[in-house]
């Protein structure tokens, strides 16, 4: 049954954008806050806010059961989880289902199944999606030299039986295979009491490229095409782009393919994401997860595709069937997203929580802002530091980057410290303007020169 | 901040209320919300596009203005006169449904009126099943129970008025 009143159990940006798309369907609105966020513009849009909590988040946005109770008495038949808090912990949506509430997002059991690492190769495999090409049991350094020349190197060797960097050695050839063995299985024996190694194809420059997927339950599986998040920073996505025109056509055509089958493998419902390392060199791709949940980044495919995801979301946990066909789902252009946050990088990044003093947002033509903040607004200690993200669209990457570019010259943000400026700094760079990035270039190039 | 102040002002609002005879009062002012009756069937009357808690811009929020409306609840032992000063607001710790005896038919923890010592308890609030109590910090007399049994309170919302002895 569609749903008539959504709960929003999540903060920032995204809570808003989860309440425009539910006001665009004529749903009914209640955000769940804390005791900091009461005044939030999210809370302001909402057709009611409730404060859960204070201000930690572990007695507001991350307890499940309040969240859900907050729900029910409220009178929500539907919840919306965001991303990051509870958007990905199973018990969300068996609280939900146990409470007559339509969770937005997937099956718990699809969650717990994609969650953990194992399972989520296993299925993979079934679906005939590729993996890494590795090992699990080398036991000896002819082991090592063998294998070593099966995978192709460089190859990683690290302890099957631990985690870390201990006992890690990057091998390429078959001498250095069997010596990295011998030190790495040394290493292990000490570190865990045993010497067994796992090795994997080590990719020194990869991509991460990963496919925007839609399934509505009743075995109909879409993708809205693949995003490139290779401009990272230990780790987290500071640039996202759609489409990865450094793939070519048949490779992308294969990747779309692997994706909705893997998601078709368990009839996925709702949004997710199919996350994969793009080889440049050797011009192959191997799955690394699937994250159950709308992205950050989910912007830049609704720009390339003129669909509103979080929309088609709300439907679907609602019952209705996907509204599209993947012949109706047209992708055009480029588009550009740049995550800004409340982060002083002369500082290592220290997140700068703090009120916004003046806030010039820009605009014009292919020009998106998914943004909470205004003058005035305060950003608390308590939760992450992005304060909004800039999306750029253009008929091609080259308009794009020119529009983004723009774009961040005339956004102006004072009272904390934010990434603009660094992102002014990444689109002008010659590497980005010619795609010529990776996942480390971030960290290996661009931020030794300036210094932060 | 300016809660404590906020506080202030509402509690002299209430004083002002009970004294007046009117029966509802309904104030409105930008973001800002409060809904006052002497009956308690009216309890959870308002409800607005956007009856979100808290004075516009930087002002601290006022937590009495929760979307539910606060029902001052009258009686013999709560003088219409004036408000002691030394009146103390209890409140919820978190949302959850406010529950005034520990179980359906029981007798109220606490009635307007009556005297309580710091620890004692005053009601439950129910998250999924889970109840936990709410104590009071100190010795008492109860001046008014602001939310109705049953209803569902937020985090920071007033639950009772206690007049320090």
């Amino acid at each position: 049954m569609a749903i008539k009143r959504l709960f929003i159990a999540n903060r920032g940006e995204i809570a808003l954008r989860i309440v425009r798309a539910a006001q665009a369907l004529n749903i009914e609105t209640v955000v769940a806050v804390s005791a900091a966020d009461r005044d939030s513009a999210a809370a302001r849009m909402a057709d009611r806010a409730v404060v859960l909590g204070p201000p930690a988040a572990a007695k507001s946005y991350l307890d499940p059961r309040l969240v859900v109770h907050a729900a029910k008495e409220s009178g929500c038949d539907g919840l919306h989880p965001g991303y990051g808090f509870l958007s990905e912990r199973a018990i969300l949506p068996r609280l939900c289902a146990q409470n007559g509430i339509a969770f937005v997002g997937p099956e718990p059991d699809a969650i717990d199944a994609l969650g953990d690492k194992i399972q989520a190769r296993a299925m993979a495999r079934a679906a005939g999606v590729p993996l890494v090409p590795g090992c699990d049991g080398v036991a000896t350094a002819a082991d090592a030299r063998r294998e070593g020349d099966r995978i192709g190197y460089p190859v990683l060797l690290k302890a099957a039986a631990g985690g870390g960097g201990r006992g890690m050695v990057i091998a390429h050839n078959g001498d250095e295979a069997e010596a990295g063995f011998q030190r790495a299985s040394a290493e292990a024996v000490a570190a865990f009491g045993d010497g067994t190694l796992f090795m994997e194809r080590f990719v020194p420059q990869a991509r991460h490229v990963e496919v925007q997927l839609m399934g509505d339950g009743h075995g109909k599986v879409l993708h809205f095409g693949e995003r490139d998040c290779s401009v990272q920073r230990r780790y987290q996505k500071l640039v996202e782009e759609a489409p990865c025109v450094a793939m070519p056509d048949h490779l992308r055509a294969q990747l779309q393919q692997s994706a909705t089958a893997l998601a078709a493998s368990v009839n996925y419902r709702n949004a997710g994401t199919a996350e994969f390392l793009f080889d440049v060199a050797r011009q192959e791709f191997y799955f690394i997860e699937v994250n159950a949940r709308i992205q950050v980044e989910h912007p830049v495919s609704e720009m390339i595709s003129g669909f509103d995801l979080v929309q088609e979301q709300i439907r679907i946990a609602g019952g209705a069937s996907l509204s599209v066909s993947q012949e109706q789902i047209k992708l055009s252009g480029h588009a550009i997203e740049c995550r800004i946050n409340a982060e002083d990088t002369s500082r290592d990044f220290l997140p700068s929580p703090g009120r916004i003093t003046r806030w010039n947002a820009p605009s014009g033509e292919g020009i998106r802002l998914d943004s909470h903040m205004s003058e005035g607004a305060m950003i608390p200690p308590f939760y992450d530091s992005m304060v909004g993200k800039l999306i750029a669209h253009g008929k091609d990457r080259a308009e794009a980057v020119a529009r983004l570019s723009a774009a961040l010259e005339e956004f102006v943000v004072e009272g904390v410290p934010t990434t603009i400026g660094l992102h002014r700094q990444i689109v002008a760079h010659p590497d980005f303007i010619e795609n010529r990035i990776h996942t480390r270039w971030l960290e290996q190039v661009l931020l030794p020169t300036i210094g932060a | 901040m300016a809660e404590p102040e906020l506080s202030a002002q509402l509690l002299v609002l209430l004083q002002e209320f009970s004294r007046s005879g009117l029966r509802e009062l309904h104030i409105r002012s930008g973001d800002f919300e409060l809904y006052l009756s002497h009956d308690a069937a009216n309890a959870g009357a308002v409800m607005t596009r956007n009856p979100v808690v808290g004075l516009p811009a930087a002002c601290a929020p006022a937590p009495v203005a929760a979307p539910a409306a606060v029902t001052v609840t009258p009686s013999a032992a709560a003088p219409a006169s004036a408000l002691p000063a030394d009146v103390i607001i209890v409140r919820a710790p978190n949302l959850g449904t406010f529950y005034r005896s520990p179980k359906p038919g029981a007798p109220a923890y606490v009635e307007v009126g009556s005297m309580v010592v710091e620890g004692d308890e005053l009601c439950l609030i129910e998250v999924m099943k889970l109840f936990t109590s709410v104590t009071s910090r100190d010795a008492g007399r109860i001046h008014a129970v602001l939310v109705e049994d049953g209803a569902m309170v937020e985090a920071d919302q007033p639950l009772f008025a206690i007049v320090r002895m």
